[in-house]
């Protein structure tokens, strides 16, 4: 399988703390990575990293081959990473559909003045039609021209995931998607996952909640104070003595 | 030299008064957020409360001067009260209260404009017409008191900031409203105290400005740019920050007037000429904000 | 449908006053974008407006030159301060925007004050007319057929925009920066561009009018105008085409029918009208309008 995103020595320091040290994992296509650890493991911290959020201390990120640390987001974005907030974050002023458009920003071809002229229209049509498809995928289908302020919690977080679709993705980062979601919802969430990766997109999945990431993932990456403690097979991570001792008192995982 | 001096001490008045405005804004902005347009329109209401009770009724001073910030307090209070106040309570984004501000700006000048007459209405000096020599050193009477007060009223403020507990609170929510309102602070009193004391720190600075400039109705902008020019200047981070402003965007406005080789008129450019020029450059202005 | 806009504007040869409406919708249009549409909050839309209308007249008889060169240095002169301000704010939080701006308006009105002999000082420049274009007088009626024309015209550029990835992309930055980002969305670069683009529009607008009364004056270009432009995208109601027509046509026309009432404080009816739109209906009239016809 090939690697999409390869991290080496990834490292972030906030003055005198360290959030993220030395960290290593690969990611490949069509593969779901999920990333666990207690709080503070600086699982969010690695995930802003690779998103252009913050700069790193050290280390390298690389892309398809090429370097990731220093683009600005929407560089990163443009390149073909895209990414969902823990807290959702909807475009409030628009309709589902357009919010998912806007996902699709970079896979517009006209220019300014082309569209001044009147030629957009075309493209304005398929793209439509790719993002009503989206949000078809997600299940939102019959909220497709509906005021995002109208969605319930666990439907915003199907949004997330539709917009960052949008963008023609092939590296996925899904900031803890399941958070607030009832078991239901978890389950078409965790079906919706596996459908993309099935599309060949890799998957990198931040997750607090070990029922709904070990069944789901490939592969699993334990972090804890910020550096990489277990990274296997799911099942091999469950059972690893340093894991168990991690979130011993506070979720230990189902045997 | 005696020339640089004189100018000096009037520059440093005028700076003063600036920094009073730049003062004005923070007291609102720091627990808020809120950036308010309307002090210099509240400045404006200071000169001409000075007007009415100083000059018309001919109040003596200091009790003409605490009626008129009394009045200037509940002004501000209310305007919270009745105009920021339902916004930040429905949730509106933070732009709605600054642009309704914006239209308060044009309501107070309105409201002057038509209970009185057009003219600039006079306001009299606080400790009458005369001038003080400390050596090469000196100004007005006005110019001191205005320098006087001023650095009582920064002092204060300062103190209030850094070591009272109130003061802190001020600051707790600023830097996160929720949690402040977890730990017991009331925050619809502190919005309603920091606009009331806003109002009066302007108001302070139109009625220590206006012996000099009377009172009329369009002072209110050119004041509030030049107050936010102060801030800009000073940074937004420290009380002192305004103060500074102030004096260096006085003694620049004075020194472009007196010696730079172009017309008076200009001299009003200097604001907005340093303003654009700070914008630009140095956003944060040139005091680092603590922590 | 362009064309029939035109006819039917064309058809009612009312006066002075219409113009001044109609270009006043133009502005509002342009205006509308860049603060109801991309969220930005400017200042400096009638300094723009100014910017267009003297320099058309001093490119035109104080420097002399051919009409469609004149017409293309205004154009740059706006754009190139549009740009001077935009890109450093576009960095910055907005309201360092709305300050530079305010500063920028401001400073045109000194600078138009002191200009002396080029912009003709605190009295302006008066006494010269359109010169012929192919051979045509374009006097009267006609002149207000070419207004029409720009208001149509304004409109369709920035109506286009908005329905493309730009006016979402604009949005996107208004509604939430840091997620527009995160789409790919160049946050800095579209507040430059709707800002510039907005800002020439004005510019356009404004050589448009130089020939309407045939004079140029500072008063005309102020702040109190640049407020009421703002005031009249609020009421109307921000973001919406419509609203800003709607706005516009409302708060120019209010005072000729409140003078008789309120005399010389309309202003104080727009400052009251502003703040109680905020207040209560913040989508403005078009919000109003909106929700009768849902019902």
């Amino acid at each position: 399988m090939n690697p999409i995103l390869e991290v080496r020595g990834l490292t972030k320091r906030f003055g005198g703390l360290t959030a993220v040290h030395d960290l290593d994992f690969d990611v490949c296509e069509g593969e779901i990575l999920g990333m666990i650890g207690p709080n503070g493991a600086g699982k969010s911290t690695t995930f802003n990293l690779i998103a252009g959020t913050y700069p790193a201390t050290a280390g390298d990120v690389r892309y398809a081959g090429d370097r990731l640390l220093g683009l600005p987001a929407h560089r990163i974005a443009a390149r073909g990473v895209m990414r969902t907030f823990q807290h959702n974050r909807p475009f409030a002023g628009m309709r589902v559909v357009d919010n998912v458009l806007v996902g699709a920003h970079t896979r517009f071809r006209r220019r300014l003045w082309s569209i001044v002229l009147g030629g957009a229209r075309e493209e304005e049509r398929r793209q439509r039609g790719r993002a009503l498809e989206l949000v078809q995928f997600v299940g939102l289908g019959e909220h497709a021209q509906a005021d995002v302020g109208t969605l319930s919690f666990g439907q915003g977080r199907l949004l997330e995931i539709a917009r960052a679709l949008a963008g023609e993705p092939r590296l996925i980062l899904l900031d803890e998607p399941a958070a607030g979601l009832t078991p239901a919802e978890c389950a078409r969430l965790a079906q919706i996952i596996r459908g993309i990766a099935a599309r060949g997109i890799a998957v990198l999945l931040i997750e607090h909640d070990m029922h709904f990431l070990l069944p789901l993932a490939h592969r699993v990456v334990v972090l804890n104070f910020g550096a990489k403690i277990a990274d296997g097979l799911p099942a091999e991570v469950r059972a690893h003595p340093a894991v168990m001792n991690a979130y011993l008192g506070s979720h230990a995982p189902a045997a | 030299m005696q020339d640089f001096f004189e100018l000096a001490v009037g520059a440093a008045a005028s700076g003063c008064v600036y920094g009073l405005i730049g003062l004005a804004y923070l007291l609102v902005l720091r627990p808020t957020g809120i950036i308010n347009f309307a002090v210099g329109e509240w400045a404006m209401l200071g000169a001409f409360g000075g007007f009415v009770l100083l000059t018309k009724y001919e109040w003596p001073y200091p009790l003409g001067m605490v009626v008129a910030l009394g009045i200037l307090f509940v002004i501000g209070g209310s305007t919270e009260r009745i105009v920021v106040r339902p916004l930040v309570e429905k949730g509106a984004p933070l732009l709605a209260p600054i642009l309704a501000l914006l239209g308060m700006v044009v309501v107070y000048r309105e409201t002057i404009s038509s209970v009185f007459p057009p003219d600039p209405m006079p306001v009299p000096y606080a400790l009458g017409m005369g001038r003080l020599e400390f050596g090469p050193v000196g100004g007005t009477y006005q110019s001191f008191f205005t320098i006087g007060v001023t650095l009582a009223v920064f002092t204060g403020a300062w103190f209030f900031f850094e070591r009272t507990l109130a003061g802190r609170a001020f600051e707790a929510v600023a830097l996160h409203r929720r949690a402040a309102a977890l730990m017991g602070i009331n925050l619809s009193r502190v919005m309603a105290l920091s606009f009331g004391a806003g109002a009066v720190v302007a108001g302070l600075g139109g009625l220590l400005v206006a012996p000099n400039t009377s009172a009329y109705y369009l002072m209110g902008v050119p004041l509030a740019i030049q107050g936010f020019t102060a801030l800009v200047i000073g940074g937004v981070g420290r009380v002192e920050g305004a103060l500074l402003g102030g004096l260096l965007l006085a003694l620049a406005e004075q020194l472009t007037v007196r010696y730079a080789p172009i017309p008076s008129g200009y001299a009003q450019g200097v604001p907005l000429v340093l303003l654009m020029v700070f914008l630009l450059l140095r956003p944060t202005g040139l005091l680092k904000a603590k922590g | 449908m362009v064309l029939a806009g035109a006819a039917f504007f064309m058809g009612d040869y009312h006066n002075d006053v219409y113009r001044k409406l109609l270009l006043w919708v133009t502005l509002a249009l342009g205006y509308n974008f860049l603060f109801g549409i991309c969220g930005q909050v400017a200042f400096s839309h009638f300094a723009f407006y100014g910017m267009g209308a003297y320099s058309i007249v001093i490119f035109l008889f104080q420097f002399h030159l051919p009409l469609p060169i004149a017409v293309i240095c205004g154009i740059a002169l706006c754009v190139l301060f549009a740009l001077a301000v935009a890109i450093p704010s576009a960095r910055l939080e907005g309201f360092y925007l709305a300050l530079a701006t305010l500063a920028l308006g401001q400073l045109f009105i000194v600078v138009l004050n002191e200009g002396g002999e080029i912009t003709g000082g605190t009295g302006g420049i008066a006494n010269y007319r359109l010169p012929e274009i192919f051979g045509l007088r374009l006097r009267g009626p006609w002149y207000t057929a070419v207004i029409a024309l720009l208001v149509v015209a304004t409109y369709a550029v920035l109506a286009r925009l908005d329905r493309s990835w730009f006016g979402r992309a604009c949005r996107a930055v208004r509604d939430n920066p840091e997620a527009a980002a995160a789409m790919g969305v160049d946050v800095a670069r579209t507040k430059v561009i709707a800002f510039t683009l907005t800002s020439a529009l004005a510019g356009v607008a404004g050589m448009v009018y130089a020939f309407v009364d045939n004079t140029v004056n500072p008063p005309i270009f102020g702040i109190d105008n640049a407020f009421l432009l703002l005031f009249m995208v609020i009421v109307g109601g921000a973001g919406r085409h419509a609203g800003a027509v709607i706005g516009a046509t409302l708060l120019f026309l209010l005072p000729f029918w409140l003078s008789p009432i309120v005399g010389h404080h309309q202003a104080l009816v727009f400052g009251v009208l502003v703040v109680l739109a905020i207040l209560l209906q913040p989508a403005g009239l078009v919000g109003i309008y909106d929700r009768l016809v849902r019902r």
